[in-house]
């Protein structure tokens, strides 16, 4: 397999999510919406699956999301994560729409604390991998009550 | 919120039930990296399907195979068979979701006289070729740029942690545990145990070997996922009426049913997040057999984890959704003396990673009698087949 040589850091130019990771770099969490029937298009499509319209704008969202299910990562599946681990990774599903769910990482807790369906917020943190150049700022996700 | 009729549907079939039979079926080595090539695999594997149909290559005028990590592709098949007559080719055979539904495809092929003896194939040389970190089944998915760029980097990334993600959701709606599914591993090491071929006929794994295995992927243990190994299958199919002049008891294509996610590719967006397209899929192919749950002597489903053989147990009917956990507890998958006698070769699990064609030889071999953890007087048989957003039942029945 021929990949990026940031892998796996995401290709933040990559055109159906370049509004997301340039968002993230600004600390907000964004995704796109249509005009005509206000469901996320999510993942990014060229139309709403919804209603088809074509008119999809990037809103900010607020952070807040609810844990759908989570993994403890212990084997180093891509060895660029095997100083990470063990880490938590899963999926939320964001208050304005639980139908969206963004895959992320769940951090500032231990997975002892973790429960299906608790109130989590998104943190902005900068992604780095060892042996890989550079970073991209991300949006993760803690409990809500670990502030 | 949407309605769930609107989550996926399933592929209008004609009813092809009683015109296919599957005549002969071989399998390739199934072994560790083994330094062999997925086209000399599928070559074997060919040849001994052939040989059990006591069949030649001329006499095959038909040959199924998938471009996704094709062994053999048909300019391939005829090289090594020396085929120069013309050649009805679908690349809609294989594995996975095809070895299921290949035999709807062959009966169009063979109404409309396009072939008479068609072949399908599926090999893998995944476990040779890991160790030169090419190929394999992580790559296609590394491959989706959605998934390098809203997946990847969270460390949401390879198979085993998407469907650890799964399990734990459906230990959470349903109240599924460790132990259930790892009564389901355990079941298919004990056949596998019982089943030469298997990569794992000398590992036993007991409930208490399972339990205390380090998790890899928690809620997953090792045990939980499928093997990677060198391997493939083939089978041989022609008309029923055909089948009844060949050596082998008649074992017939009874009902298929083809089954579809309306939600997308991506594990992370399935609206039905703990369920498969089976649930489509599945009253399609009974209906077609006119047969019902409660006829089914032998299941088989493709495995590549325990929460997918438990998912496509419940949405093909066995049980109700959700009560899996407590179907397949204790012996209720065993070969001898189970409820519902359950990947009797040991699945991708602990037979073989060959994407379920070899799930499909299993099922023709029980019906036939000639199964090593032979299920008595099996008389029907099914193999259930996946992909993610799509899923498949193949209904099998001896007629004697």
């Amino acid at each position: 397999m021929e990949t990026r040589a940031e892998f796996p850091l995401p290709d933040v130019a990559w055109e159906p999510t370049r509004e997301f990771w340039s968002a993230a770099a600004r600390d907000e969490l964004r995704l796109p919406r249509c005009a005509s029937c206000a469901a996320f298009a999510w993942y990014p499509g060229e139309r709403c699956r919804s209603c088809g319209g074509a008119q999809l704008a990037w809103e900010r969202l607020s952070g807040r999301a609810t844990l759908f299910s989570w993994v403890v990562v212990r084997h180093p599946f891509l060895p660029q994560f095997r100083e990470n681990l063990p880490l938590v990774t899963g999926l939320v599903a964001v208050d304005e729409d639980p139908r969206v769910r963004l895959p992320t990482r769940i951090v500032e807790c231990t997975p002892e604390e973790l429960a299906i369906d608790m109130p989590v917020e998104v943190v902005f943190r900068d992604l780095t991998f060892p042996g890989v150049a550079g970073h991209v700022r991300a949006p993760l996700f803690r409990p809500l009550a670990a502030r | 919120m949407r309605e769930r009729s609107e989550l996926g549907f399933a592929t209008p079939y004609e009813n092809v039930s009683g015109e296919v039979a599957i005549v002969g079926v071989g399998e390739a080595d199934h072994t560790r990296a083994s330094g062999r090539t997925s086209r000399e695999i599928a070559v074997q594997a060919i040849r001994r399907a052939l040989d059990d149909a006591g069949l030649e290559a001329k006499d095959v005028d038909g040959f199924m195979y998938t471009p996704y990590g094709a062994g053999l592709d048909a300019q391939a098949f005829r090289e090594e068979f020396s085929i120069e007559h013309d050649l009805w080719v679908s690349t809609q055979g294989g594995g996975m979701v095809w070895a299921a539904s290949g035999p709807y495809e062959a009966a169009q092929a063979l109404r409309a006289g396009k072939a008479r003896t068609i072949v399908n194939v599926f090999s893998v040389a995944w476990a040779t070729q890991r160790g030169q970190m090419v190929g394999g089944p992580g790559e296609s998915h590394a491959e989706d740029l959605f998934k390098q760029n809203l997946e990847i980097p969270f460390g949401w990334f390879p198979q085993p942690v998407y469907f650890a993600t799964i399990a734990r959701r459906h230990m959470h709606e349903y109240g599924t545990t460790e132990a259930q599914l790892g009564a389901i591993a355990v079941a298919c090491r004990r056949h596998a145990n019982a089943t030469p071929a298997a990569v794992m006929r000398e590992k036993k794994l007991s409930l208490e070997d399972y339990l205390a295995s380090p998790k890899i992927a928690d809620p997953f243990r090792k045990e939980d996922c499928c093997l990677i190994s060198d391997g493939g299958g083939a089978y041989v199919m022609t008309t029923v009426e055909r089948a009844r002049d060949l050596a082998k008891p008649v074992v017939e294509v009874a009902g298929v049913g083809l089954g579809s996610s309306d939600t997308g590719v991506h594990w992370a967006q399935q609206a039905d997040f703990t369920a498969t397209p089976q649930k489509y899929a599945a009253p399609v192919a009974f209906e077609m057999a006119g047969l019902d749950r409660s006829d089914v002597d032998v299941l088989a489903c493709y495995d590549p984890f325990t929460i997918v053989s438990l998912m496509q147990i419940e949405d093909m009917g066995f049980c109700p959704k959700g009560e899996g956990g407590r179907f397949v507890e204790g012996s209720a998958l065993h070969f001898d003396g189970g409820v519902l006698p359950y990947n009797t070769h040991g699945g991708m699990l602990s037979h073989a990673y060959v994407l379920g064609i070899a799930h499909v030889v299993e099922v023709v071999r029980q019906l036939r009698g000639e199964a090593a953890a032979q299920v008595p007087d099996a008389r029907v048989g099914i193999y259930g087949g996946y992909t993610g957003p799509q899923a498949a039942t193949l209904i099998l029945a001896r007629k004697d």
